[in-house]
């Protein structure tokens, strides 16, 4: 049979950023797949040596333009380890609250873009109308849907009456409701099971192989969540299951994905309910003492690491930043061998692409 | 405590277990915030220490490589996550930018070390490098100031 190829990108309608893709064909299935970063790269990692530290918070906020808060947190998170700066337990509190609305919110976010792909518009419609409570609780607490920008190093700028929280809570009720019928549907549903099932599949050793990490990694049976495994405060003060399936596959990775929602959902609530009293940020100095860290947190798609070494000044040295998506990438072109070329736009979103991350 | 390890080997162990593998090796150790230890080593040890590392502690989840031009030479430090952070630290000389690859032993590796090639300079030997990644396909070729963009003499026009 002749061999054909079929380029996908770097515009495409099945990839919402610029990345590009060549598959070779024969017949209907792939049997040789190329890919190509690039598109949106904006050099950070340089940009940031010319920047103050403060204006980096704001810098690293922009990586990524839906997990944006957790950047900034993993950044701030370093440079308040090399000042030897203790963050008031309330502002990091706060910052954990954000942490999981914004994991709901992508979850949410990437089971639209999913349910899309696969051809099952009802869910895409569902979810990403749930998904405007969570943009409507960020937007109340921080003024911004995406681009918070809460951070602050030493704490965060926002604070919460007890009046909003009830509110919040109000909301978050409406949110689980919403969510535990979305997991009823993907768990049940025979066209969803069809399409997801069996396909894409990566083995524990292949996850180990290529350090794959987050929603990916669980449902492949590798059990690894930083929030319980290197507890970052607030972490160690509070209780959740981490959700581990062992299929690997498409379908495993939705429902990992489902299941931490709900886990988000709780540990919310348990932030909200035990939040403590006091002041939510602690001031900073502007200069940084000389000095290197690595500092990691659990994104919403695994592992997100920022190196920082400073000089002494008030600008870093050089910070590096390892995005989730750049491990998660790296395992497509052993799940595109041999799928038919219908399963392609499952495969590739069904690793929750964040290019603007990859590329930095 | 995490599946992802069949135990968590403390530091203390392992530093005594490289210790007796390489006797005439002076390994410096620096303890840094946020739970990571430093362990600075020679260019030709990284292959020996990471084999060690996985055969005898299962500890094979290399977080990322940092590629820092710091003045006298070209940083690597590749950061390693077993419960806590380990990061191999080494120091390549500007006259000998080179390295062995390690994707052979840890296939993750391999979009790692082409971002440091790419934007450093750094060679990984054995490597393979389908192109650029990051870069645009008609970035400047040969050893211009502007070949690789995290370097120091970056900025200054060529």
């Amino acid at each position: 049979m002749s061999k054909i190829t079929v380029p996908i990108g770097p515009q495409h309608p099945l990839l919402k950023e610029p990345l590009a893709f060549s598959l070779t064909l024969e017949g209907e299935h792939v049997i040789e797949s190329a890919m190509r970063l690039g598109y949106v790269h904006r050099g950070l990692e340089r940009l940031s040596q010319e920047r103050t530290y403060v204006q980096n918070v704001h810098l690293f906020e922009r990586v990524c333009g839906i997990c944006s808060h957790i950047h900034s947190t993993t950044f701030c998170q370093g440079v308040e380890a090399l000042s030897g700066l203790e963050v008031p337990p309330r502002g990091l509190y706060l910052r954990a609250l954000l942490c999981e609305l914004e994991r709901i919110h992508s979850h949410l976010l990437w089971l639209g873009v999913q349910a899309r792909n696969i051809g099952f518009d009802t869910i895409f419609m569902y979810a990403w109308r749930d998904r405007e409570i969570i943009l409507d609780i960020m937007e109340d607490l921080s003024g911004g849907r995406v681009s918070h920008a809460v951070n602050i190093i030493g704490g965060v700028r926002i604070d919460l009456t007890p009046e909003h929280r009830d509110v919040i809570l109000g909301q978050l009720d409406t949110l689980e409701t919403q969510i535990e019928a979305l997991l009823g549907v993907v768990e049940n549903e025979s066209s969803f099971q069809g399409r997801t099932r069996n396909i894409g599949t990566l083995s524990l050793e292949q996850i180990r192989r290529y350090c794959v990490v987050g929603p990916v990694a669980r449902a492949s049976g590798l059990d690894m969540d930083l929030r319980r495994d290197m507890p970052y405060p607030p972490y160690d003060q509070l209780k959740f299951r981490v959700p581990v399936r062992y299929e690997g596959d498409a379908w495993a990775r939705t429902l990992v994905r489902m299941l931490e929602m709900v886990e988000s959902v709780h540990l919310c609530r348990q932030i909200l309910t035990t939040l403590p009293d006091g002041p939510t940020s602690a001031r900073a100095k502007r200069r940084v003492p000389p000095g290197e860290v690595v500092s990691r947190a659990e994104a919403p798609r695994g592992e997100v690491i920022y190196y920082i070494r400073s000089d002494g000044s008030d600008k870093p040295a050089r910070v590096k930043v390892r995005t989730p998506t750049l491990t998660n990438l790296i395992t497509l072109p052993d799940q595109l061998q041999n799928i038919s070329m219908a399963d392609v736009s499952v495969v590739i979103s069904g690793v929750d692409l964040c290019i603007a991350c990859a590329d930095r | 405590m995490s599946r992802l390890l069949t135990q968590i080997y403390l530091f203390e162990e392992i530093f005594a277990a490289l210790q007796d593998a390489f006797p005439d090796e002076e390994f410096s150790v620096e303890d840094k915030p946020m739970d990571d230890t430093f362990l600075t080593l020679a260019p030709d040890r990284v292959r020996p220490v990471v084999e060690l590392l996985m055969e005898q502690f299962d500890i094979y989840h290399l977080s990322t490589i940092t590629g820092d031009d710091v003045g006298d030479g070209v940083r690597l430090l590749y950061h390693f996550w077993s419960g806590y952070g380990i990061t191999l630290s080494i120091l390549l000389p500007y006259d000998d930018l080179r390295i062995p690859t390690l994707t052979d032993l840890i296939p993750g590796a391999a979009f790692y070390e082409r971002e440091v090639q790419e934007m450093l300079g750094v060679t990984f030997e054995g490597l393979e490098t389908p192109g650029p990644m990051f870069l645009p396909d008609d970035w400047e070729e040969g050893d211009g100031p502007v070949r690789f963009p995290l370097r120091r003499n970056a900025d200054e026009k060529g």
